[in-house]
């Protein structure tokens, strides 16, 4: 951390203050956000949840600092992210998230371990620790026998494991999962969801996209989306 | 380190679309092969030919007066005598006497087979200076010839074969037929030696001597009224050209009363180094020609990498996502596109020596490449690859993540 930079108050590690969103569509202004409020303790497992234009998708790009809100204020670990340049954006995204995406997202005919090994190439770390590091990865999420295999040549629950590894690269603080078990059947889907589980009771702080009920179940806490606000915000009460 | 890790990406990016690499390369390579080849082969001939005059003797100048009213007398042409007097005057900047020169063609007759040469008068030990010329049979012409104005010739070989076909030629008579101030003049010749006219292989691919020459005593070729119009000076190689030149040209103007203007002489030197500066512009020109063929390579890298950028969107887009700064990306693609064209170069440097190396060793030239030509081409193609990478490169940097990662 270098000094200069506007901290918070707040002790959440994902901290949002009246974020708004506003789309400029020629003549017609689309509002996808409008004044959200949102504090995300460290080691929390939420859900967010919304059916498709509930804005839950914007507020996935702004939470993994890809998009900047158009007013409000988004402390992420005590930064807040809304006056950053580009390039420290993508610091942030390397050192601070870890995202998965619904489709994997892997780089074609480029092997598993090349893949984990990615962000910590833009994080500038020696090739050595960073192959140590990613086979480490790919052990833990149970695929030390696919390393030197390419993404089409793994089934899609194991290419998630590799994205899964992929995203702990950096030890982020945060997982950001869009949509984690959207192309999976429903097997895959309960691994992969067990394995957020178990990432969490490790400590990470894992956020889940998703539109599916019984995926949310598993988390903790769901807040819920619609026209670009928080309907509902509620702990998962477990039976 | 992010250099090396791109240098390794783009190598196997390369090595994974490999057809398209390698078509992406071919302008490159027939780009930089065919500056490399024209640059070779101009540098090859003109060392070639700079041998070429070492041979034939750097050293001969020939000199003749033009004369301001059209007619030619006394003070715009030369007798043996006076070629005698300069003779002595210059002995000692000369390896060879001065000899005349028939400056037309004439007709060579015997019975019904006519060719036609050039005729020069020479004096004994000619074969000495003249290095082309190999006697293969009878003799040269000798001083006995000279002085007493004996009607010898010796023929070129081919010349013989021509007049003579089969049959023996040496001691038959042929007749030399000279188009004097008084029409039609006919000699008739003794044939006392045959020679060889010795060409290197550059001479022959440059089409050789087309018009064959024959010897003569200088004593018995006569032009109109034994005088003649030009004559041929062999400098000794240790005299100066210029220094040789202000002298003849005070000589003859003093002897001839005439300007130094009127007088034209030329030497093999000066038309050595003035084919020498044509050849090298030839070259040159040829060469920037060639080069349009790189810029038609470059936009070729160019084209590719466009369409390569917008197949890897996604993959921007993930590493984007990663992490990667817009520095990042722009230097990815950019790398890539170096080394594509750097190779093209590099295959293109070897198959240009080669295809120089082989044609020199078919023609039997020793062949000239210079090694700044070599690295230059490399730099060059790799110089292009980045200047034509820069605009793919700068629109894949550019790209906004999000879009980037829902392209499919």
């Amino acid at each position: 951390m270098t000094g200069g930079e506007i901290m918070s108050d707040k002790n959440g590690i994902i901290v949002l203050e009246d974020i708004k969103k506003t789309y400029d569509t020629g003549s017609v202004s689309v509002n996808a956000l409008k004044g959200i409020n949102l504090t995300i303790e460290k080691g929390e497992y939420v859900a967010i949840m919304g059916q498709s234009g509930s804005g839950k998708s914007t507020m996935m790009n702004i939470l993994g600092c890809l998009d900047t809100p158009t007013s409000g204020k988004y402390y992420l670990d005590g930064v807040d992210i809304t006056k950053e340049k580009k390039s420290k954006l993508s610091y942030i995204r390397n050192r601070k998230i870890g995202f998965v995406f619904q489709s994997f997202n892997l780089i074609p005919r480029t092997s598993a371990i090349k893949n984990v090994e990615l962000p910590m190439i833009y994080a500038k770390v020696g090739r050595k620790a960073r192959r140590k590091k990613a086979e480490e990865l790919l052990k833990k999420v149970g695929l030390e026998g696919r390393m030197n295999h390419m993404p089409n040549e793994v089934s899609g629950g194991q290419r998630q494991r590799i994205a899964i590894a992929r995203a702990l690269a950096n030890n982020p603080p945060i997982i950001l999962a869009d949509e984690p078990t959207g192309n999976l059947d429903t097997a895959s889907s309960i691994e992969i969801m067990e394995l957020f589980t178990e990432l969490n009771n490790d400590g990470a702080t894992v956020i889940v996209v998703t539109h599916e009920d019984d995926i949310a179940q598993f988390t903790k806490r769901i807040v819920r989306f619609k026209d670009g606000e928080i309907v509902s915000d509620e702990k998962v009460v477990r039976d | 380190m992010l250099i090396f890790e791109n240098l390794k990406l783009a190598l196997s990016s390369i090595r994974v679309n490999k057809m398209r690499s390698f078509l992406t390369m071919l302008g490159m390579i027939i780009g930089i092969s065919s500056v490399i080849a024209i640059v070779s082969i101009g540098d090859t001939m003109r060392n070639a030919i700079a041998k070429e005059y070492e041979n034939i003797g750097s050293g001969i100048a020939c000199v003749y007066i033009v004369s301001e009213s059209g007619y030619y007398g006394d003070n715009e042409t030369f007798t043996l005598d006076e070629l005698e007097k300069m003779e002595e005057t210059f002995k000692n900047y000369i390896d060879y006497h001065i000899t005349p020169t028939s400056s037309d063609r004439v007709d060579i007759v015997n019975g019904r087979n006519t060719t036609k040469v050039s005729i020069s008068g020479i004096r004994e030990g000619y074969e000495d200076v003249a290095k082309t010329v190999k006697l293969v049979k009878g003799r040269m012409i000798n001083e006995n010839d000279v002085l007493g104005k004996k009607m010898n010739i010796v023929l070129e070989e081919s010349v013989a074969k021509e007049l003579f076909g089969n049959n023996e030629p040496l001691g038959r008579k042929i007749n030399v037929i000279t188009q004097g101030l008084d029409g039609e003049e006919r000699k008739e010749m003794n044939v006392v030696g045959i020679y060889r006219s010795e060409q290197s292989a550059i001479m022959k691919l440059l089409g050789g001597n087309s018009i064959k020459e024959v010897y003569v005593p200088q004593t018995a070729l006569t032009g109109p009224d034994d005088r003649f119009f030009d004559i041929y000076l062999y400098r000794k190689n240790s005299v100066d050209n210029e220094f040789f030149r202000e002298r003849v040209l005070n000589y003859i103007s003093r002897i001839k009363n005439t300007s130094v203007d009127n007088i034209i002489y030329y030497s093999a030197e000066e038309e050595s180094s003035s084919i020498d500066s044509m050849m090298n512009a030839l070259s040159i020109g040829v060469g920037a020609i060639a080069s349009i063929s790189l810029i038609v390579g470059g936009i070729g890298i160019m084209n590719i990498m466009l369409v390569s950028v917008t197949e890897r969107t996604r993959e921007i887009g993930i590493r984007k996502a990663l992490g990667a700064r817009r520095f990042d990306i722009l230097m990815q693609f950019l790398i890539e596109s170096a080394i594509i064209s750097a190779l093209g170069g590099i295959i293109g440097t070897l198959l240009g020596c080669g295809v120089v190396m082989v044609g020199g060793s078919l023609v039997g030239i020793e062949v000239v490449i210079k090694p700044y030509v070599v690295v230059g081409a490399v730099l060059f193609s790799a110089v292009v690859g980045i200047f034509f990478g820069m605009y793919p490169s700068s629109k894949a940097s550019k790209k906004d993540p999000i879009e980037s990662l829902r392209y499919e």
